[in-house]
């Protein structure tokens, strides 16, 4: 009986001519150039699979043990990530269906509730993953100030993530209108109001009436696109909702994960 | 040394470039952010006009027996007005809540206004009776048109608190003495002979 051994004199179940097609695959310079350091078996090749990857790349190529574990982070933040990529996919899934005008948009929305195949299941994913957004994010914010993460050298990217914090809030409510039912019209119309109390931009906000800020030239009317909730309204808050909120937020991510991993994951408490 | 190594030595080539090019970039971004944030406002509105037809006085019942008021509901849905019938004439008072501007709906029998979204409550005469509203309910402009029928006006000129346009803007739950004086006056209140 033939045993087959490896370079590590270890028996191996493998049979030859597939070892040889695998040796084969591994020759090619499409596998090359996808595993460049090969098995990371060693620390500088470990470290190398991280640096050379575009993927593992927004990961530190050397990470303290206190920092994996699960109790410290509990990893609020990658899955506010996770959820980040989820609503985007299902939200542009949903845009195939969704038109933002004034006599379609609830319709729309109810035909994807009981019409379009696995809409339902898309819509609620849709729905609960943008509330556990902003649940996972302030988890996140709370684990970042009882762990200090905050302080120095990291206080500038709290500043970042306090952006990021704002612009869930904001795509959570600019989301909240594109049903264009009685609950988001008006938890709108509420909203909006209080963007006119704005000192010196709001038209019912101190100071403004010196700089001859009228309902009709106000930051509210920039906003919503008129000076009441309407179909103006209705498109804004969809093209900030699919476009450029999630640029920004998109440029802030990257930003973030960058930060991090330029300043280390911060110590044990 | 002639003028032109003169001027060459306080002002050289390379910050001369330096200047204009960074005064040509600064001047484009500027010009952009301006137009950008100019584009936001809409120079033309397909919003529902704020000047409508009501009708005549008389389509509007009067109060009878012990009722204060009769307030009309049939252009509520349409332009966001009450015409409130009193004993002595006819007012027009706009349907946005001065909280944060929901609608507010019309109880008869507990003769008040409650809003939905935050409980305010107004009396009849549009005065803030609980809640957190932070001044009177708007009254829009009456006029009588030559045929005698009533055009209402709630627009930008009509919505705003009766007075704040001509006197100084003082927030209050109840109309003031000079308030009242204005709003029982025409545009805002038709009198009508008994």
């Amino acid at each position: 009986m033939s045993t087959n051994l490896n370079n590590n004199n270890e028996v191996s179940f493998v049979p030859p001519f597939l070892k040889k097609i695998f040796e084969y695959i591994k020759s090619t310079p499409v596998w090359k150039s996808i595993f460049r350091v090969g098995y990371p078996d060693t620390m500088p090749k470990r470290m190398a699979v991280m640096r050379s990857s575009f993927y593992m790349h927004i990961f530190p190529t050397k990470v303290g043990m206190h920092g994996m574990k699960i109790k410290y982070g509990w990893c609020m933040g990658g899955i506010t990530f996770f959820l980040f990529l989820l609503l985007t996919i299902t939200g542009i899934l949903l845009m195939f269906y969704y038109v933002p005008e004034e006599h379609r948009a609830y319709n729309d929305m109810k035909d994807l509730r009981y019409v379009v195949p696995f809409g339902m299941i898309l819509r609620n994913m849709h729905r609960w993953a943008a509330h556990g957004m902003v649940f996972t994010v302030i988890l996140h914010m709370i684990r970042v100030f009882y762990t200090g993460s905050y302080k120095p050298p990291r206080q500038f990217n709290w500043t970042v993530g306090v952006l990021l914090l704002l612009l869930t809030l904001l795509l959570s409510f600019t989301g909240y209108l594109l049903p264009w039912d009685q609950l988001g019209f008006w938890a709108v119309t509420v909203g909006t109001n209080m963007a006119s109390a704005t000192p010196l931009l709001g038209y019912e906000g101190p100071f403004s009436k010196y700089l001859g800020i009228q309902i009709d030239n106000d930051i509210r009317f920039a906003l919503i696109g008129g000076t009441r909730i309407g179909p103006n309204a209705l498109i804004r808050a969809y093209v900030w909702h699919c476009v450029g909120l999630p640029l920004i937020a998109t440029a802030l991510m990257i930003f973030h994960f960058w930060r991090i991993r330029k300043d280390g994951f911060s110590g044990p408490m | 040394m002639d003028k032109e190594n003169e001027f060459e030595k306080r002002v050289s080539r390379r910050r001369f470039f330096n200047i204009t090019g960074w005064t040509g970039l600064c001047a484009f971004l500027g010009s952009s952010g301006v137009a950008g944030a100019r584009f936001f406002y809409p120079k033309i509105l397909y919003e529902p006009a704020s000047t409508f037809n009501a009708g005549r006085p008389e389509e509007y019942t009067a109060p009878a027996g012990n009722e204060r008021v009769v307030v009309d509901e049939r252009w509520k849905k349409n332009q966001r007005v009450w015409m409130v019938r009193n004993r002595e004439g006819i007012y027009a008072v706009v349907a946005v809540c001065t909280h944060l501007g929901c609608t507010p709906n019309w109880f008869p029998t507990e003769v008040r206004f409650k809003c939905p979204c935050h409980g305010s409550n107004f009396n009849p005469e549009g005065e803030v009776i609980a809640g957190p509203a932070p001044e009177p309910l708007f009254r829009a402009r009456i006029e009588l048109a030559p045929d005698g029928s009533m055009i209402v006006t709630t627009g930008l000129l009509g919505i705003r608190r009766a007075n704040l346009q001509t006197q100084k803007k003082t927030l209050g739950v109840f109309w003031t003495e000079e308030e009242k004086e204005v709003i029982w006056k025409p545009p805002y209140f038709l009198q009508l002979k008994a």
